[in-house]
């Protein structure tokens, strides 16, 4: 996607990100926020370093998407804010500790897989009108990382192509709780234009 | 016992210069160069006697005769970094030794031979091509790596999350 015509479908993600935050609301069945909704060309250390230090530790749940269009979505947030995103929805059945324990990354999978759908099925709209191929997303894939590397792996697919990359990025608050997560998607190289 | 790779993110004791992607960076006498890669590759180029040091991110194996930025790509990297340091050195000629670090495969999803497994076979030929010997490495696996060179010794500090700090 050029600059140009991704500033031009901001309303098609806009509306996704809305999609997927009321997503979110339901699945924990608490109000949440978009705080933040960008649609940007960024420089590939910029787009590397949006989320922060790169040294700092960072959990993602990456989908591959394949279909009329191809990329990557990804549910990213800190430790503090996925377990404690973790804890809302095993209420006590995850561990307690600093590590995350299975139920607690099948807690956090489940969570990318839901608003992570939600997203794509506004996203897919104008692209399967007249497409015979369905959006597929892969199963989530979770990982723990530098924020660097996870970063640096999710802008690759552009990154062979072009020294930009075109991502959105929505930040979702939810309330009473100090928990942020960001979804971010990243169109791969031949969509992208 | 070597300590365990930062998990929570305290900031590294080292003072250093940080190589972002695709860049490339190289230094004189003593401090130390810091990157971070998952499917990329740091490379890191030292003159044991010249006491200088390089380190190169690099991104992709082939520049297909694009060549800019250099230090994305295996094939202009490794030259660029060679005249770097060449030229840091005062001309003289360099007694090269490399380390190579990173190639992951961050996601399940990424089946067969992926980008990173690319990248490293790419700058090993080039290296053996050039005749510089790959004293150790650290490549392969699914976690990304944080990767510090000592710019006095050409000694690598190898992070990876969870796993034991690894000395190359």
């Amino acid at each position: 996607m050029t600059a140009y015509s991704l500033t031009q479908q901001q309303e098609i993600f806009r509306c996704a990100a809305v999609e997927a935050s009321a997503a979110l609301s339901k699945w924990l069945g608490r109000p949440t926020t978009i705080a933040i909704n960008t649609v940007a060309a960024l420089p590939l250390p910029e787009a590397v370093g949006m989320l922060g230090a790169g040294d700092l530790p960072l959990v993602a749940c990456a989908m591959h998407i394949t279909g009329p269009f191809t990329g990557l979505l990804v549910l990213t947030c800190d430790d503090t804010s996925g377990l404690a995103l973790a804890e809302m929805i095993l209420a006590g059945a995850g561990g307690s500790g600093r590590d995350w324990d299975d139920l607690q990354r099948s807690a956090l999978v489940e969570t990318a897989n839901i608003i992570g759908c939600a997203y794509l099925n506004t996203v897919a709209r104008p692209a399967e009108s007249g497409e015979t191929d369905a959006i597929m997303p892969s199963p989530p894939w979770f990982i723990r990382d530098y924020a660097a590397a996870v970063m640096q792996s999710i802008v690759m697919t552009q990154a062979i192509s072009s020294d930009k990359v075109f991502l959105t990025h929505s930040d979702f608050a939810i309330a009473g709780s100090p928990v942020t997560c960001s979804l971010i998607f990243v169109p791969e190289a031949d969509h992208a234009e | 016992m070597p300590s365990e790779a930062d998990t929570r993110g305290d900031k590294s004791a080292f003072h250093t210069n940080a190589i972002g992607m695709g860049e490339i960076g190289v230094a004189k006498g003593d401090g130390s160069l810091r990157t971070f890669v998952g499917s990329c590759v740091g490379l890191a180029l030292y003159c044991q006697r010249e006491k200088v040091a390089g380190l190169a991110h690099i991104v992709l194996p082939d520049s297909k005769g694009k060549g800019e930025p250099a230090g994305k790509y295996a094939d202009t990297a490794i030259p660029e970094i060679i005249r770097l340091l060449e030229e840091l050195a005062g001309r003289r000629s360099l007694r090269l030794a490399a380390k190579v670090v990173g190639g992951a495969r961050m996601f399940a999803f990424q089946t067969g031979i992926t980008i990173g497994d690319h990248n490293v076979a790419a700058v090993e030929r080039i290296l053996s091509e050039r005749g510089i010997p790959v004293l150790a490495r650290c490549c392969g696996g699914e976690k990304g790596r944080r990767m510090s060179v000592d710019v006095g010794t050409g000694a690598i500090r190898v992070e990876t999350m969870g796993f034991p700090v690894e000395l190359l």
